[in-house]
């Protein structure tokens, strides 16, 4: 009897398992991904004309009968910035598509004309359309330096007497922000050190340290550094020294000093952005410990100074540095 | 109501430890030579030393047949290493032992240095307090039920003929595959019982807490496993067990407030009796749910499901014959990392002839892989999603866990009292939900497997077995629309020999044949699990392995053999070149 209990038991709790889950399919339609590809809806600009400086957003539209990986490459005509937008869907629309003013490749967008390529992965056929720029998305955040009014008279420039140096404002075509950069190259056989600047805070206000809110969670470090092609590598160490008592003086012993070092191994212009407090403080290149109070406050920064360094048996180094700024809760968006 | 007396450690049923040895066999094709050292074996001894050494030769050759032929690779691989496994093992007093034990490995041709390396191979410490509570830190291998925590090596091939087995226990011992199903893991681990006179026979508890990633103090949480499983025994016929099984992320390690939870609760019951006729019978199965969420990406889904597993056996004593017909049915989106976690990782790439052809791509994982290379394999559970391989398995890849399926099997088990031994399996499944389409996958498998052991069968003095099985595995779709159809067979057989010719003289052999034909969909899936597309995948490809080998038995523990074995890859859609890997070796196997 106790048999047929169980077997019943079992075979009821089978009966009450079977389940057949028909309302929902996983993952998108197979018919979709492997049919020919076919336009429906063309590729659009949803404004002619827009004003990023107003906070103006510009997106793209399309429609197709599947899901497709496409790619939106968007280059201003003058400056040749471009923003490259990716995604994979069936519909182009401001949810994926959106477009602030941002720069993917450097340089930055100037106020101009800009043609917008759709492309989609395994088709040939490419889709255009065009969209001006009015003004230019607005940079916000503390700027340090965008070197655009030359060398600021609270700076302190300091560069070595080696061969082929150059520690000079360039304006020309590089410029990924503005129409100027730093250039800073040259051969110093006997020391790291090529050349430095130091931005005190008190270029900026009266008060003896940086107008920074006081979370260093929510504070990013940004700057634009270039590298140039066949050089040997430039090291680009910045300090952030924090006058933690306010009395307008730095003192490296028993105030916190900051480090972060870069090394520049690229070519061309790139954004690096780095949150304040995951910045450490650097003793010949090695982590050590603060020597202040041991807590990170961006707005206790009284001095910053940027280092172009590089191996003195290597040679001749060189990069360029542009845009040095702080964001708030994010990292720049040039 | 009483506590369970744990006299003497010893005592211990020691599954969260690895024997002192354990190398069983070693590579085909290799010089191998394994000893073990066992210093002091005696039980009330403080210290003992325990070990293991092996020392691996190839003599390898690769056979590149692309079309444009292959001037690029090497085609002779010669190498091998030596290593030896020291461990010490303490007892300060009768409830407490700790072991260590280290790695020397050098591979051949580095010396004094080069090409040498020291690793700590497990180091744990076990004990009892109060004579009541068992425990053990450090290293562990672990299991729990099929549905929270289990290896189911669901790519291995469970019928493998003993010339192969040579190969796999190599990967099983590297990888700590050494009690069977569990994972290696580190944490800590308790467990205690206590019985009872009245209503119930007794209780068991267990308990663990493992870390499965460690913090890198910026945006990867340390990530844990807290597990713990209760077990009522009421009498000897009926026992209930309740497994809890969480993976989580711990608040606070890093800045990330996103924190990851898998969770599965489950509740496993055996009822199990006796008929007149001597015959029995048992009713198991376990059933349960879980839950997949991350707390803040408002990206991620929060997946829950709930899965069911019941069988019912009979033990035919005078047949010989033990009949199971079992009930499966996993959620679509029942998830268990502790379960479906897989033994091979095919991202990984095989070490042995990794690249070939002239554009130097990365070979294919074949059967040779499955079978021989250790560096495919996982150590402990993957903290995330893994995917299988259509080739291997492609209707269970996470075994009994696997999600998405609904159906039944059946198992039939013979074995006399001379070892002749047959199995079959048959499995009818169902997908659940529909993947790109509303149309279910169909999936079926086949297996049988023989062993006849003619020397007993005929009383012969010397050993005379013969090995085969087959298991063949299908998956068919009749979709709404004719690219939805899918219809992917898989066929793979083997057959092993062992022949003592001459007193301890043992001529071996074996093969392996798989074919995968047919079609079917793969999906990628992003790291929350869910499927974002689905690529076509056509398969025509023969893979074989053919060995043979001569034993010599010096004792039952040790041996020496010299093995030829010849793998080949066909495939003839082209996605991957044809070749094939010839190897010749040597072993010398000692345990004491």
């Amino acid at each position: 009897m106790k048999y047929k209990i169980h077997l019943f038991a079992l075979i009821t709790l089978a009966l009450f398992a079977c389940r057949k889950d028909k309302s929902k399919v996983d993952g998108p339609s197979i018919t979709e991904i492997f049919s020919d590809f076919k336009v429906a809806e063309t590729f659009k600009c949803s404004k002619d004309s827009v004003n990023f400086n107003k906070g103006e957003t510009a997106f793209f539209t399309a429609r197709f009968n599947k899901i497709v990986k496409w790619t939106i490459t968007i280059q201003g005509n003058t400056s040749k910035a471009v923003k490259i937008i990716n995604g994979e869907s069936k519909v182009i629309d401001a949810s994926n598509s959106s477009w602030n003013g941002s720069t993917t490749v450097f340089p930055m967008f100037a106020k101009e004309f800009c043609l917008a390529k759709l492309t989609i992965k395994d088709v040939t056929d490419s889709f255009t359309t065009n969209v001006r720029i009015s003004n230019t998305k607005k940079l916000e955040g503390v700027i340090v330096a965008d070197f655009e009014t030359g060398l600021n008279a609270k700076w302190t420039r300091f560069a070595q007497s080696g061969a082929n140096m150059d520690f000079q404002i360039k304006t020309d075509a590089f410029a990924p922000q503005g129409k100027s950069y730093l250039n800073m190259a040259g051969t110093v056989n006997w020391d790291y050190l090529i050349g430095l600047i130091d931005f005190p805070a008190n270029a900026y206000s009266a008060a003896p340290t940086l107008p920074l809110p006081t979370n260093p969670e929510s504070v990013y470090f940004n700057c634009l550094i270039y590298g140039v092609n066949n050089t040997n590598t430039s090291l680009v160490l910045f300090q952030f020294k924090e006058d933690e008592n306010g009395d307008g003086i730095i003192n490296a012993n028993n105030e916190d000093e900051y480090d972060y070092q870069i090394t520049v191994d690229w070519v061309g212009w790139k954004l690096i952005s780095i949150r304040y407090a995951d910045i450490v403080t650097l003793v010949n290149g090695n982590p050590a410990a603060a020597k202040g109070n041991a807590l990170h406050n961006p707005d206790k920064i009284g001095k910053i100074s940027m280092l172009h360094l590089a191996n003195p048996n290597n040679g001749f180094a060189s990069s360029k540095l542009d845009l040095m700024m702080f964001t708030l809760n994010k990292p720049l968006e040039p | 109501m009483k506590h369970t007396q744990k006299k003497n450690i010893n005592s211990i049923s020691n599954k969260a430890n690895m024997p002192t040895v354990k190398v069983k066999y070693s590579i085909g094709l290799t010089l191998l030579l394994i000893f073990s050292l066992q210093l002091n074996a005696q039980k009330d001894r403080k210290l003992t030393f325990v070990g293991g050494a092996r020392s691996i030769l190839n003599n390898g050759r690769l056979i590149v047949n692309d079309s444009i032929p292959d001037t690029t690779t090497v085609k002779r691989n010669e190498g091998g290493y030596a290593l030896i496994d020291l461990g010490v093992n303490i007892k300060p007093n009768k409830n407490t032992e700790i072991m260590g034990m280290f790695r020397i490995k050098n591979n051949f041709g580095g010396f004094w240095g080069s090409g040498v390396s020291f690793d700590v191979r497990q180091l744990w410490i076990k004990g009892i307090v109060g004579n009541v509570l068992r425990y053990q830190l450090g290293d562990l291998n672990l299991k729990q039920s099929k549905f929270t925590l289990y290896n189911h090596h669901a790519d291995q091939i469970d019928s493998l003929p003993a010339i192969f087995n040579l190969q796999q226990n190599i990967v099983n011992y590297e990888r700590f595959y050494m009690n069977n199903n569990t994972w290696r893991m580190q944490g800590a681990n308790v467990d205690f019982g206590l019985t009872f006179s009245k209503f119930l026979k007794e209780i068991n508890f267990t308990a663990f807490l493992t870390r499965l990633n460690a913090t890198n103090f910026a945006n990867v949480s340390d990530r844990l496993m807290n597990a713990y499983s209760v077990q009522l025994v009421k009498n000897n016929h009926l026992a209930l067990t309740g497994h809890t099984n969480t993976i989580f992320d711990v608040n606070g390690t890093t800045n990330n407030k996103n924190l990851f939870n898998n969770s599965v609760n489950s509740i496993e019951w055996k009822y199990e009796n006796k008929l007149k006729t001597d015959n029995a019978y048992s009713f198991a199965g376990e059933f349960g749910n879980s839950h997949y969420y991350y707390s803040a990406d408002t990206l991620a889904p929060r997946l829950s499901d709930y899965f069911i597993h019941a069988f019912a056996q009979m033990k035919l004593k005078k047949m010989n014959l033990m009949a199971t017909v079992g009930y499966l049915n996993v959620g679509a989106d029942f998830r268990s990392i502790g379960a479906q976690s897989k033994d091979v990782n095919y991202n990984a790439q095989p070490v042995y002839f990794n690249r070939y052809t002239n554009t130097q791509v990365i070979r294919p994982t074949t059967l040779f892989d499955v079978i021989s290379n250790e560096n495919i394999y996982s150590r402990t559970i993957n903290s995330n999603f893994m995917s299988g391989s259509q080739l291997f398995n492609n209707v269970l890849p996470y075994g009994l866990a696997t999600f998405n399926r609904v159906g039944a099997y059946l198992k039939l088990n013979y074995k006399n009292k001379k070892e002749l031994m047959a199995n079959a399996e048959y499995y009818n499944l169902s997908e659940i939900r529909g993947q790109g389409t509303t149309a279910l996958k169909q999936f079926a498998i086949y297996k049988v497997n023989v062993n006849v052991p003619f020397h007993k069968l005929f009383n012969l003095k010397r050993t005379l077995s013969i090995q085969a099985a087959t298991n063949m595995q299908m998956a068919n779709r009749k979709g709404n629309e004719a690219i939805e159809d899918v219809d992917l067979k898989m066929m793979q057989t083997t057959v092993g020999l062992r022949w003592e010719f001459s007193p301890n003289f043992e001529l071996i052999g074996g093969m392996i044949n798989q074919t995968n034909k047919g079609n079917d969909f793969s999906a990628d899936r992003n790291a929350y699990t869910e499927v974002t597309y689905f690529q076509l995948n056509n398969y025509n490809l023969t893979q074989q392995i053919t060995a043979v080998g001569l034993r010599y038995n010096f004792t039952p523990k040790i041996y020496l053999c010299a093995l030829y074995q010849q793998s080949n890859y066909q495939d003839k859609k082209q996605n991957n070149a044809n070749f094939k890997m010839n190897q010749f070796g040597l072993i010398y196997n000692i345990i004491l």
